[in-house]
């Protein structure tokens, strides 16, 4: 009786309705990408189980508990951190290639900050400007450093946090580098500026909203 | 109303990071925490520096986990009825939070609107 439902299609009825003859196992994997795609909150095992047995229901529970609506917009920030909003270990795998785009996307940005590539005028200008600006996608190295083992450190910055960078270096390893006592080399279009880690101990949204005073000069 | 300098550096700021999480979602369908985290940065910085934005902009981000939402990767988009009218629901795939959206034939876009228009001319 299946094969009378579930018949795949004659060459010629396939033609007719113009409708492309796949084979089984083409069928099968995308079943499973499907699957995968709409259920990503279970396990591999758990969806074959579910493809495999069928479960029967002894209970019926009618425990039906609300997800709550939040009221405030942000939701609660410590269950937003437990779903690792950070990193994981697994996209080292993401070869430094797959972050050049973002740094030329970088470098558009901050060309069309400055209104130009070296204007000759005014390095403060730039300065001020790279305060505010994003370093989201720069290639920063690191120059200076009282830990020895950090200096020379070049790569792409992914993330910046309150105290840290988290560069990815050409070897495609995640480094964590700390700001404190470090100074940053950010370069671009043949224009190098130095960063002093230990003023920028801010969370990068902070520093767009914060003024800067030059409040001694600190080195290292 | 004069356009203050401070203010379109940060709007810059806001469009660059916005491009730079669809670059890496488009690099990378599979890690989404990236493209997370651009967002929520961009949210605290329109959050601090009281920054309007766009509608359409805005519901490309999800309120409640601060995620990049793409139709079809990162969340669902249904049609719905509810009452007689027709809305569109967006479900957040990783905080589960749905918007809704009512979409009316009749409407008229609010960015069209007249004052709208005038406003931005102005500023040009």
């Amino acid at each position: 009786m299946k094969s009378v439902i579930y018949h795949a299609f004659s060459q010629k009825e396939a033609d007719e309705l113009d409708v492309q003859h796949s084979g089984v196992q083409q069928a099968e994997a995308f079943v499973r990408a499907f699957l995968r795609r709409s259920m990503p909150h279970m396990s591999r095992q758990a969806r074959e189980d579910q493809l495999q047995r069928k479960a029967v229901v002894l209970e019926y529970f009618t425990r039906r508990k609300r997800k709550e609506k939040k009221r405030k917009s942000r939701g609660l920030s410590a269950r937003q951190r437990r779903e690792l909003r950070l990193f994981d270990i697994k996209p080292e795998q993401q070869r430094y290639s797959l972050f050049l785009p973002l740094h030329e996307l970088w470098k558009q940005y901050i060309r069309d900050l400055c209104n130009g590539l070296k204007p000759d005028t005014q390095p403060q200008m730039i300065q001020a400007k790279l305060l505010k600006a994003d370093l989201h996608g720069a290639i920063i190295s690191v120059t200076k450093s009282k830990c020895p083992s950090y200096v020379g450190v070049t790569g792409i910055l992914l993330q910046e946090t309150k105290h840290v960078f988290k560069i990815v270096t050409q070897e495609d390893r995640l480094k964590v580098i700390p700001k404190l006592n470090c100074v940053f080399t950010v370069e671009i279009d043949g224009f190098v500026s130095y960063i002093y880690g230990s003023k920028f101990q801010l969370r990068s949204s902070e520093r767009s909203a914060k003024k800067f005073k030059a409040k001694g000069t600190i080195d290292l | 109303m004069a356009g203050p300098v401070k203010d379109r550096e940060a709007f810059q700021r806001l469009n660059f990071l916005y491009q730079a999480a669809h670059c890496v979602l488009a690099q990378d369908p599979e890690n989404q925490a990236l493209a997370r985290f651009y967002c929520h940065t961009e949210r605290t910085i329109a959050k601090r520096l009281v920054l309007r934005r766009d509608p359409s902009v805005k519901r490309t981000l999800c309120r409640g986990c601060s995620s990049l939402l793409v139709p079809g990767l990162t969340c669902t988009q249904r049609q719905r009825r509810h009452r007689g009218q027709r809305w569109t629901v967006q479900t957040c795939l990783t905080c589960r939070r749905s918007q809704r959206f009512l979409n009316d034939p009749g409407h008229v876009l609010w960015g069209d609107r007249p004052e709208a228009q005038l406003g931005s001319q102005a500023e040009e």
